[in-house]
């Protein structure tokens, strides 16, 4: 039996509900942890040049801060951002640096072609941290272009 | 001579050293928005109530930092929270503040994005903050 009012209701626009864009794997999450996921999810939402390079990235991205002794794993799913507390295995790329340098890393400007700019004063810091090895990156060379995309997610500047 | 810590003389002193600081003039060019700091009550610190630092902090310089009660500071556009001894441990070089945000020390409310931005000249901050000659409640 037709029923008119189910063909309104069916008409009826429906708004679902904003979807996360960063969680947290851990029950628990840490203050180093909330912190980077909060601070990407507060870029990518407030910078629409952001969105891309969020939407396309796909990797497992440590980070362990050297003079905390603490780290993340950001876990980029190709628009939506897990992190981990500590180091997860399988990662793509594995940052380590004291916390000052990663402080840096994320005032690294983006320059022409989105690449990042090694040669203002931010970016001559951290050219000069990766070769004195005070920056280390494993999995940098056949993984450049995901550093670049995570550098361009990451920057606030 | 020593000052008395977090007291309106202590504010005016910091204030002073901020304005002073060519470093700070240089990284907080273009910062237009208020911080707060609350400094939690330790009684057993002798340091019975919470206090709030209220900065009013303005393109590489502090037109105002005074000191107000904990819920003052937290209408800031930026709030850093940390009990008594922990700001201590700042004052004294023996925490640094980006570290101590890193590690849940001190928690930091506001756009994360802008403070990140502002790394050096939250640095150079702490740095006015040790240059202040301190009497500590903890220490008399």
């Amino acid at each position: 039996m037709h029923d008119a009012r189910a063909r309104r209701m069916a008409r009826r626009k429906v708004t679902p509900p904003e979807e996360e864009l960063v969680t947290y794997a851990d029950a628990e999450p840490s203050a180093f942890a909330s912190m980077l996921g909060g601070l990407i999810e507060a870029n990518v939402k407030s910078r629409p040049e952001k969105q891309g390079d969020f939407d396309r990235l796909v990797a497992r991205v440590g980070i362990w801060v050297t003079d905390i002794d603490e780290g993340v794993t950001l876990d980029f799913k190709g628009g939506k951002l897990v992190v981990h507390n500590g180091l997860a295995a399988k990662r793509t790329l594995t940052i380590r640096a004291e916390a000052e340098t990663v402080m840096s890393l994320s005032n690294l400007k983006i320059g022409p072609l989105g690449l990042p700019v090694y040669f203002d004063e931010t970016g001559r810091g951290v050219a000069g941290k990766l070769l004195r090895r005070k920056l280390q990156i494993d999995g940098l060379l056949p993984n450049l272009l995901t550093l670049n995309a995570v550098t361009r997610v990451f920057s606030v500047q | 001579m020593a000052i008395k810590a977090f007291s309106d003389e202590w504010a005016g002193a910091f204030k002073d050293e901020v304005n002073k600081s060519a470093v700070y003039k240089n990284a907080g060019k273009g910062w237009k928005w208020t911080v707060g700091l609350v400094v939690e009550a330790e009684p057993n610190k002798h340091f019975p109530e919470s206090k709030g630092v209220v900065m009013d902090l303005f393109d590489g310089s502090a037109r105002d930092i005074h000191m107000g009660s904990a819920a003052d500071a937290q209408k800031c556009d930026f709030v850093i929270t940390a009990p008594y001894t922990r700001w201590k441990e700042v004052a004294t070089k023996q925490l640094d503040a980006t570290k101590g945000m890193l590690q849940g020390k001190l928690k930091l409310k506001g756009d994360l994005p802008t403070i990140v931005r502002y790394t050096k000249a939250s640095q150079e901050m702490t740095e006015c903050t040790t240059r202040v000659p301190v009497e500590w409640p903890d220490e008399k």
